[in-house]
């Protein structure tokens, strides 16, 4: 079986693996470590496992790790962590918009994405910014008001 | 009224305790196990829905290089579990009931073998006729889904208080309606998965996404394989929730049977299609109603004929459809009833709980038909229910004993944030309003001879402050995502009154921690909670009799100042809790042990299940498209009485995120199976709420201070569910003059209805 010898760099650490030319970025990412990135549907469906792909958020799920070749990925943990938390992190606890938390690292990647191409969104756009990620919990009322509280704060 | 005690914690606007690590992606799912030398375990399934298996040849998948173990009915025990009944294997026997039924599963060294050996197992099966319509089930003449069970009945009952014929007799209105639910999924995001691993001695430890780590060994894991309970260490891994479908979780027996054959760790997940064709659905229900009323609008009796769906195999469904049948007779004052309910085996998927446990279908059928009630008698619905709503104080025909009632006030909340009064006058022409009510328990007594030591619903719970001033509850019962670990911390603190940051609520063990039964029956914040209450006290109470000791003073003249403890009056004496617990030996704990209040049901089901009940209502203001039949919800508003709150953000999202799940589930989603098979089991078919669908809720609290909760608390997870699904149906009749009787609302439904209702009226 062929494989590709690939380089990225995940959370601006450099990373090399050898892979098969159908590994998902999903499942290498996951073996790499990176286990903050979730497998649900494994479709593109449910954005559970959304990454940061040169700065556009894309489930880990339909790209080729062979793709991601030379790319520079961001998972949640590498948009902040316990002791540094990122405006979106902290309003998400604090608005209480994460209940059982599978999809939350996914909804944090299409949020950080939203609001580096939107610093002011409106609520349809925080919508819409979201409607590639599946929250059963919520109802994602809370994540629309802590989204809306970041960019504000983020805004300063 | 019970009086309210003023709280410093409980109640107040806290950040989950457990937000931040999952908010960091750091929390450990199942999936994120990694065990040394674990296998990858995986199921083989029957593609069929009915079938005998004639043979079972595994001996190819078992030369593969990498295949650590094969298991068949071949080489595992006959051996049967279920809760209500007795009537599932681990392995298929001699026949496969249902599309997905677990005919092998394998443990192999990764994935890409396990997918190989479930290649190179043969299976020779004769097909049988599938039985998949539960009133041909019952017809006869069609095969027996088990044979030893006669006219393919799970579970019947027939129900009789009052005088029910006199009650029509003297009825000045009878109604009479017929409604039909579907089978839909809890769509919890993670997929269901187990991990286990054997020791020498048959030790065997199980993590798993399990909303109850206790009860699974005593109904599955030990029956099945023949080892005592306690033979089981079962380690909860945070849910990545579950809404009742992990409470029978059938991938924890095979991860242990598969580590035992293959005396190695293994890793259990099933795929998202897999969950969706093979977990427990909740229970479709065909439910027939005729209720007799006096003019004025006082209900006098009902007539109820359940036919409902238990699928191939039983799990909670006899219990599911007791709920179904009872619930709502306890929410307003019925003199009479007549019930009769039958469970039909089936060739579907085996059908079970999620969030409401039978009652979302009894709200849908019963509030939709109440509105039907309200329009033939010319009374407006909310009035309609205010003259008929049971109160603090009753004692409901079938036992139920109301300790606190809030649902009035919910109801006029509910429906003035509507606009009702302003809305109501202007039905029709595609915009509408209605509202629905509905009562749940706070735990239930039917489960605790089922799954429990004994009748007791038993609570146990101990606080453990610890050396560095941590402070750790053990509970057991389990949190999956609905924050009852932050009810429990909030309690505690509040009892302890030391910071709240200290306190950690880690994931249930039943290798360490205290009995619980766990999640399911909104019963965790009273049960568990008053556990959490007393145990705390405990701890209190050994803390300062151990800095009494370390300051030479009487406990009584201590008080608690943030991390220290002072003598009163002599500011100056004072220790820290870290002082105390040194010099107490390392650790200071208190155990707290609550059992539930209520009682277990008579043979014909008569007593009081519950401590106490909660009770809600919702309204929604639809839009819908006359031209297209699609319904929109434009607003939820929900009044709600969960004794007291006590996680005041989880509390909101209880309602918010459960008037959403029940919008999705009216309007949206569900599995159809054709013949058995289910199609589309991904979450592009199975379409459940996105950021795009959904409405504004709004909401209020009404709190009742309960004699029996904690603070006052009573449950609050299934009442957010149960009457959004009915309310909005009660607006789309509103909206059109056109009455759904069938789940989901999809938009040919609509327009049908529609039609007829135009039909009717020319």
């Amino acid at each position: 079986m062929s494989r590709y010898e690939v380089a990225f760099r995940v959370n601006g650490e450099e990373r090399r693996d050898s892979v098969r030319g159908e590994d998902t970025l999903l499942r290498t990412l996951r073996e790499l470590g990176h286990v903050d990135v979730k497998t649900s549907c494994e479709a593109g469906d449910c954005g559970a496992c959304a990454v940061l792909l040169d700065g556009e958020a894309v489930n880990a799920c339909l790209v080729l790790t062979a793709q991601a070749d030379g790319c520079e990925i961001v998972t949640v943990r590498g948009i902040g962590t316990e002791g540094n938390l990122h405006p979106i992190q902290r309003q998400i606890v604090e608005k209480g918009g994460v209940q059982c938390g599978f999809c939350t690292p996914g909804i944090v990647v299409a949020a950080k994405a939203l609001l580096d191409r939107n610093p002011a969104p409106s609520l349809e756009d925080i919508r819409r910014g979201l409607a590639g990620n599946l929250c059963r919990c919520t109802g994602y009322q809370k994540l629309f008001e802590a989204i809306v509280a970041a960019a504000l704060e983020m805004r300063g | 009224m019970t009086e309210r005690i003023e709280t410093r914690v409980v109640g107040a606007r806290l950040p989950f305790v457990d937000g931040v690590e999952k908010v960091t992606g750091a929390t450990q799912y199942v999936a994120d196990l990694r065990l040394p030398g674990m296998l990858t375990g995986m199921a083989l399934r029957s593609p069929h829905p009915h079938a005998r298996i004639l043979q079972v040849d595994t001996s190819r998948a078992e030369r593969l290089t990498g295949v650590h173990a094969v298991l068949s009915r071949k080489n595992t025990p006959p051996n049967r579990f279920g809760i209500n009944h007795k009537d599932e294997t681990a392995f298929c026997r001699e026949k496969v009931r249902y599309i997905g039924d677990e005919v092998a599963a394998v443990a192999a060294v990764d994935e890409e073998t396990a997918r190989e050996a479930l290649a190179l197992i043969q299976v020779e099966y004769e097909l049988l006729p599938a039985v998949t319509d539960p009133f041909l089930a019952l017809a006869g003449g069609v095969p027996p889904v088990h044979e030893d069970i006669q006219g393919n009945i799970a579970s019947q009952f027939h129900v009789v208080r009052g005088e029910v014929d006199a009650a029509f007799d003297a009825a000045d209105a009878c109604f009479e309606d017929e409604f039909h639910t579907h089978l839909a999924h809890q769509a919890y995001i993670e997929p269901t998965g187990c991990a286990a691993t054997w020791c020498p001695g048959d030790e065997i430890t199980v993590w798993g996404c399990l909303q109850s780590v206790f009860v699974i060994r005593t109904f599955m894991l030990s029956p099945v394989m023949g080892l005592a309970p306690d033979k089981f260490r079962v380690i909860q891994t945070k849910p990545g929730g579950a809404f009742g479908g992990k409470l029978d979780v059938k991938a924890a027996l095979i991860a242990a049977m598969l580590s035992r054959a293959a005396q190695r760790p293994v890793r259990f997940l099933l795929s998202l299609r897999e969950d969706l064709i093979s977990m427990r659905p909740r229970m479709p229900v065909h439910i027939s109603l005729q209720s007799a009323f006096r003019k004025d609008g006082k209900l006098l009796g009902k007539r109820v004929r359940i036919v409902a769906e238990n699928g191939a195999y039983s799990s909670l469904s006899p219990a599911i459809m007791s709920s179904v049948a009872l619930r709502t007779d306890n929410l307003y004052r019925t003199p009479a009833v007549d019930i009769e309910a039958k469970l039909v085996y089936t060739n579907i998927c085996p059908t079970g709980q999620m969030r409401g446990f039978g009652n979302v279908q009894a709200t849908f059928a019963w509030e939709s038909h109440l509105d039907n009630a309200a329009a033939g008698l010319g009374i407006d619905p909310l009035d309609l229910r205010l003259r008929n709503y049971v109160e603090k104080g009753d004692v409901t025909l079938h036992g139920w004993k109301i300790a606190s009632c809030g649902v009035s006030d919910a109801a006029r909340y509910a429906a003035g944030a509507i606009g009702w009064a302003e809305k109501r006058k202007r039905g029709g022409r595609g915009r509408g309003v209605g509202l629905a009510s509905t009562i749940h328990v706070s735990g239930n007594k039917g489960f605790a001879v089922e799954l429990g030591p004994d009748d007791t619903e038993p609570s146990s719970a101990d606080v453990r402050i610890k050396e560095d001033g941590k402070i750790e509850v053990w509970t057991g019962e389990s949190d999956l995502g609905q924050g009852s670990a932050s009810v429990m911390a909030y309690i505690a603190a509040e009892e302890l009154a030391l910071p709240v940051e200290d306190f950690e609520v880690p994931p249930t063990d039943t290798g360490c921690m205290p009995f619980g039964f766990g999640a399911f029956a909104s019963r965790i914040t009273l049960i568990g909670g008053n556990a959490v209450k007393i145990a705390a006290g405990e701890a209190r109470k050994a803390l300062l009799r151990a800095a009494g000791e370390v300051l030479e003073t009487s406990p009584e003249e201590l008080v608690v100042e943030g991390r220290e403890i002072a003598v009163k009056g002599f500011p100056s004496r004072r220790t820290s809790v870290t002082e105390v617990v040194r010099a107490a030996g390392g650790l200071i704990q208190g155990r707290g042990t609550w059992l539930a209040g209520g009682e277990v049901l008579d043979k014909k089901k008569y007593g009081n299940p519950s401590t106490t009940y909660s009770f809600a209502t919702h309204a929604a203001e639809v839009e819908v498209d006359l031209e297209t039949g699609i319904v929109t919800v434009l607003r939820v508003t929900a009044g709600h009485d969960p004794g007291r709150v006590i996680n005041c953000l989880g509390a909101e999202g209880q309602v918010e995120g459960g008037a959403v799940q029940a919008m999705s589930y009216c309007l949206m989603e569900g599995l159809f199976p054709e013949e058995g098979r289910i199609r589309g089991a991904n979450f592009h078919d199975y379409l459940i709420a996105t950021s795009l669908d959904v409405p504004p809720v709004e909401y209020q609290f009404f709190e009742t201070i309960d004699p029996h909760g904690p603070y006052g608390a009573k449950g609050l997870a299934e009442t957010a569910i149960n009457p959004t699904a009915a309310a909005i149906a009660n607006a789309v009749f509103h909206a059109t003059g056109a009455r759904i009787h069938t789940l989901p609302l999809t938009p040919e439904r609509v327009l049908e209805a529609i039609e007829a209702a135009r039909a009717k009226r020319q």
